[in-house]
């Protein structure tokens, strides 16, 4: 029997995964009160919200509705674009 | 024409002349008189190259499948209301199962005619200064628009 003992240490790391980002863009077809109606029936949101995040995609062009993982990003942007709301997908810097 | 909610949540269309029927059938052809189609020109808003494969092979044709239903399904609801007049009327009537179907076929006529003509949010203020066949479009895209808004206050 050897007389030392040799412990191992293993050490995980884990590092968030950088959140995509879930964009609307402004179009001059889609009407204000749909695109709020469409953020509430996706993703649940209360009327206020979905109001102030379409008034940023009038006023900015664009606002990040939504941030997170991959597969959940995919399938929002799916949504969306059923909805027929000009939106794309970018994993955040 | 007339348009009206109903009881249960929907909208009835009233087509009173022939002008009416040609407007409410122009959707469908304003719909399918883009350039680019609408699946393709939203499928291409996905540039990431770890995404946007699949997107293009997946997800747009599923876009385009979808938005074709609409049109047929509305199609089918104007040509049935106008094939089988009831004691003169044929009120075309949209359910809240339908209202989105028609909603987007509106949508489709509206971004098909914004990409051919760019109305732009603001129309000019003087249509009359159009010429006749792009006045008649901006027309047929402030009806449209009307009517989604119709739709959206009391059918979605």
């Amino acid at each position: 029997m050897p007389d030392t003992t040799t412990l191992t240490e293993t050490k995980t790391s884990v590092s968030p995964q950088t959140p995509w980002n879930v964009i609307v863009h402004d179009d001059p077809v889609n009407l204000m009160g749909y695109v709020t109606y469409v953020l509430m029936k996706i993703f649940g949101y209360n009327e206020n919200f979905a109001t102030h995040l379409m008034l940023q995609v009038h006023q900015q062009g664009l606002s990040i509705v939504w941030s997170g993982e991959l597969e959940k990003a995919e399938f929002y942007v799916q949504q969306l674009q059923f909805h027929q709301l000009k939106t794309s997908l970018e994993q955040a810097e | 024409m007339k348009v009206a909610p109903t009881l249960e949540g929907g909208l009835r269309i009233d087509p009173e002349t022939a002008e009416d029927w040609h407007v409410l059938r122009a959707i469908l052809i304003d719909a399918n008189s883009h350039d680019t189609d609408l699946a393709t020109r939203l499928g291409g808003m996905v540039t990431d190259e770890r995404v946007a494969e699949d997107w293009r092979d997946f997800v747009v044709p599923d876009l385009r499948e979808s938005f074709a239903d609409d049109l047929n399904q509305i199609q089918a609801a104007i040509e049935t209301a106008a094939a089988f007049p009831n004691d003169g009327e044929s009120p075309i009537w949209i359910t809240r199962e339908d209202a989105f179907s028609w909603y987007s076929a509106l949508n489709q006529a509206r971004l098909a005619l914004e990409e051919r003509y760019g109305f732009g949010p603001d129309p000019e203020s003087d249509p009359s200064n159009h010429q006749p066949v792009r006045h008649e479009a901006l027309l047929r895209s402030q009806f449209y628009c009307a009517l989604q808004s119709f739709l959206l206050q009391h059918a979605l």
